[in-house]
This record gives C-alpha cells, sequence and structure tokens, in this order.
C-alpha cells in the first residue's frame, strides 16, 4: 500500500507516519511531500493509494491539491488531517470527494478507525 | 481551535502596555501594537515567535511534547508539537513568513524533585522540532531548578525573564498539575467519515 503524506511542516509529517505505523499499517513505502505543489507533481508520476494531507499550507493548500487533482482526474482516496475543521471546510472536502476528516490532535485509535474502514 | 479567544487581557500600568495572560494550553498571537503577552512556566516551555519585519508575533505555553502520536481527548495546544504548529501558522496567516521568524525558548525548569524531568523532555522536543523545521533559535533560557515568570513584546522582540523563588515555583507546579488534570476532561480531535 502506497500512503503519501503532505504537509508543511517535517516535525508533522514524522508524527503521521510514525502513528500509521503505530495503527498497525504497513509505511514501508510512505512518499511525504511538503506542499500541495509538490505533491501533484508526484501524484502525476505515481498514484498512491491513499493520500493523507494538511489543509493550510504554502504554495498549493490541501483543498486546492484536491481540487487540481479532481480537474486532471487523478482519482485515489483522500484524507484531511487538519487543525480546522469548519463546516465550510467539510463542505469543501466532501464536495471534493475526500473521504475523512482527521482533527489533531489525532491519536493511534483515530488512525485504526479511519485507515481500517477506508482501506 | 484557537486559544485566542479564552485569553486574558487587563491593562497594566507599570508595563504601561495591555497584557494578555497566557496559560498552561494556550497561546496567543498579537497582531500588532504595544502589546505584551505573559505567562509563568514551571516545567512547560513557551516559544516566542514573531515576524522581524512585520514586527508581529505571539507565544505559545505547552505541558508535554505531544510528538508520539498525540492522545484523544485532550487539549490540543497542551502538546508542543499542535502548540508550535498553531503558533507559526497564526502568524503566517497575518502575513509572516517562516524565513524571518524570530524564535526565543523559555521554561522547562526541572520543578518537582523526584519526578521524572519533564522540563527536559520539553527542552528536547522544541529543540528538536525547530531543528527538524529548519529555524534557528534567537535566544533562550531554559532548564534550571526555578519557575519562570516571562513578558514577551511582539513589536520589538524583548523578553522580561524572571526566575521565581522556590515558594512560588511550588505553586507554579501545583497551577501546572491543575491545568493538566482540568484538560484532561477537555475533548479535541475527532474523526469524521464521509459517506
Amino acid at each position: 500500500m502506497k500512503i503519501m503524506v503532505v504537509d508543511d511542516s517535517t516535525a508533522m509529517r514524522n508524527m503521521v507516519i510514525r502513528t500509521i505505523r503505530q495503527a498497525g499499517f504497513d509505511t514501508g513505502d510512505v512518499v511525504q511531500a511538503e506542499n500541495g505543489l509538490v505533491a501533484l507533481d508526484k501524484i502525476r508520476k505515481d498514484m498512491p493509494d491513499l493520500i493523507l494531507a494538511d489543509w493550510n499550507m504554502p504554495e498549493m493548500t490541501g483543498i486546492e491539491l484536491l481540487q487540481a487533482m479532481n480537474d486532471e482526474g487523478l482519482k485515489t482516496k483522500f484524507g484531511f488531517i487538519t487543525t480546522e475543521a469548519t463546516a465550510v471546510m467539510r463542505e469543501q472536502a466532501t464536495a471534493g470527494g475526500a473521504r475523512f476528516l482527521i482533527s489533531k490532535p489525532f491519536s493511534v485509535e483515530s488512525f485504526e478507525k479511519i485507515l481500517g474502514a477506508v482501506m | 481551535m484557537t486559544a485566542i479567544d479564552e485569553i486574558h487581557k487587563h491593562w497594566d500600568p507599570v508595563i504601561g502596555a495591555y497584557t494578555a495572560r497566557v496559560l498552561p494550553g494556550q497561546y496567543y498571537v498579537s497582531a500588532g501594537g504595544d502589546e505584551c503577552i505573559g505567562t509563568v512556566l514551571g516545567s512547560c516551555v513557551a516559544a516566542c515567535v514573531r515576524d522581524s519585519r512585520l514586527n508581529i508575533g505571539g507565544l505559545n505555553h505547552f505541558m508535554l511534547p505531544g510528538d508520539e502520536g498525540g492522545g484523544s481527548g485532550l487539549s490540543l495546544n497542551r502538546f508542543g508539537a499542535f502548540a508550535m504548529e498553531n503558533l507559526i501558522n497564526d502568524i503566517l496567516k497575518l502575513g509572516g513568513s517562516k524565513t524571518r521568524l524570530e524564535i526565543k525558548l523559555f521554561g522547562g525548569g526541572k520543578i518537582m524533585r523526584g519526578l521524572s524531568d519533564i522540563g527536559q523532555k520539553n527542552i528536547d522536543f522544541v529543540k528538536s522540532f525547530l531543528s527538524l523545521e529548519g529555524y534557528h533559535i534567537a535566544a533562550e533560557d531554559l532548564g534550571g531548578e526555578f519557575s519562570r515568570k516571562i513578558l514577551y513584546f511582539p513589536a520589538t522582540g524583548k523578553v522580561k525573564v524572571k526566575r521565581l523563588r522556590s515558594v512560588h515555583a511550588a505553586t507554579v507546579a501545583q497551577q501546572e498539575a491543575s491545568y493538566e488534570s482540568k484538560m484532561r476532561n477537555n475533548v479535541a480531535g475527532s474523526i469524521e467519515l464521509f459517506d
């Protein structure tokens, strides 16, 4: 299973990857990107099975990444891990085809539930 | 989830400025002016962060590193990993730039003898976090067997630090333990599966 983690914070990407591993999912093939633009470039070359993206990022935000993927017909499982989770953000996420939204602080248990249901 | 709405501000006639009081598990960003931000630290750590060109910034006050995968049902900003992210993101939203951030660190005292050194864990975390993110530490006053009162002026970057005597340190330690207990009951971090 190829997972992509998109976040502008290196520390947060490391935390997410560690939590995926602790939740019992194989992270041997994790791809990282520091913003939506870098992620989109990598997705075009090699589509991951699941993308976990932050919402607020420089260059291209998480929702802009999802919209760009839709515009280009790039389909895969997509979810957000974010601090803010307003009603408007949820609407945008579902309209864009996101499968889930995890609010920070996340836990191993929340990853087990979400990834178990989605994968 | 910002803690800014919960911050108490008062006019400090000695300082001659409005002062925002930041409690454990909170953070505050001042959008400008001569505001002062104050907090009292025991084993907790506060990062004072500002954009050195725009002269805006704020500070957080975190209690635990929280970089090992957070716990559900715990207040977000009590963990360093999230408190750092929220503080920096709020400054960036106000137009700040990652390349201009001036960061100063305070706290991490060992104020409870015989217990595990939470202060040192917080210090190790925040230094590792900043190194990983590529940030330089402009100044620091960390560790030691005392608590500290911090007054931060984001417009100038000036920080006043008062090291508190042991009698105060015990009070600060009790307050931190009390806040931690209260925050365990605060629900944060949810998951939502869309149809």
